[in-house]
């Protein structure tokens, strides 16, 4: 199998997803501009973070005007799983040159990962699996890049009755629950779900960080819990 | 200040996919910290996903006349039966649509 064939198939096995991707990137687009962003800063940050719920958490933070220091604090946290993401991918790609792992790991998002980490598992000796991430990783950035710009040219002219605003949860909700597989993990997302609200009223976004220490508090102490069931 | 947040989020945000593929650190990690990373996207996540769905706006719980909350659930059950993406995505957003333009909520 040549290199444009595993790069093909990344961009075909990528494909279906985008049918979730594309309206999340309206939705940023839009989002982003009703924050206060300019058209180009709310389409420059598609590729300058290239991050979907993280970006959707910068416009939000942007307009309640929390500081710089939150807002880097959040991002961050949000997009810390792109480390492990990075990090169960080393074996395939710590050979890899520079500019490889330089251009991989600015494309290593969750559908980019979800889709090659299959791949990988299933063809370990595979010397171009860099291909299929190459591929997978430029489809969901073309996809996303044109969502934002779709997003920031519709603004408010959306029919009344789509409401997008439910597709952001509802996507991180489809995204989460197949990641609950354990008590220590329900553990953790009811009780950072539950303290959000207790903390909603909290000023500068405190919210999602607390909400996020606690559950990260109570998966730690729950642990202990799944060996024994 | 908005474009400065924007270059430094950008350049965190590599520096976390980066990192452990530049070869400057240790392949294994500790496995107390490991095992913590793993609950990371779902405490960050779920946090967002209770406020998306207006539970509780203005000190008002809103539960009975929710339906983002009532298309959740379902999307929930199907999320755990599929484990897909899309269909989770497709039927919560139709079950939502067809709710809100159906029902007289």
């Amino acid at each position: 199998m040549n290199k444009w064939i595993i790069f093909r198939q990344g961009i075909l096995e990528e494909l279906p997803l985008q049918l979730g991707v594309f309206p999340f990137g309206i939705i940023y687009g839009i989002m982003a501009i009703e924050s206060g962003l300019t058209p180009l800063q709310s389409f420059l940050m598609s590729s300058i973070i290239f991050g979907g719920a993280s970006q959707i958490v910068f416009v939000q933070l942007v307009a309640s005007s929390a500081p710089i220091t939150i807002t880097l604090t959040s991002i961050t946290a949000i997009n810390s799983r792109h480390f492990l993401y990075s990090l169960s991918m080393y074996d395939f790609l710590i050979k890899l040159k520079l500019k490889w792992r330089i251009i991989l790991a600015y494309l290593l998002t969750d559908e980019a990962y979800a889709v090659s980490i299959r791949k990988f598992m299933k063809e370990p000796n595979n010397s171009l699996l860099h291909y299929h991430l190459l591929g997978t990783g430029l489809t969901l950035f073309t996809s996303w890049q044109t969502a934002t710009l779709t997003g920031i040219l519709l603004g408010g002219n959306l029919p009344q009755f789509l409401d997008l605003s439910f597709i952001i949860p509802l996507t991180f909700l489809a995204i989460i629950v197949p990641m609950i597989n354990s008590i220590s993990t329900l553990c953790a997302v009811l009780s950072s779900g539950l303290s959000s609200l207790y903390f909603k009223n909290l000023e500068l976004s405190l919210w999602i960080l607390l909400a996020g220490i606690v559950g990260l508090f109570v998966g730690f102490i729950t642990r202990k819990l799944d060996k024994k069931v | 200040m908005t474009w400065l947040a924007i270059v430094l989020s950008g350049f965190f945000t590599f520096l976390i996919r980066f990192v452990p593929l530049s070869g400057i650190m240790p392949k294994k990690l500790y496995p107390n910290i490991k095992s913590s990373l793993q609950y990371i996207p779902l405490v960050v996540l779920t946090p967002i996903i209770f406020n998306g769905l207006s539970i509780y706006e203005n000190n008002i719980i809103f539960i009975s006349e929710n339906l983002k909350l009532y298309s959740a659930i379902i999307a929930i059950f199907v999320a755990i039966v599929f484990n897909n993406v899309l269909i989770t995505i497709t039927v919560g957003m139709l079950s939502f649509l067809l709710m809100s333009n159906f029902l007289n909520i």
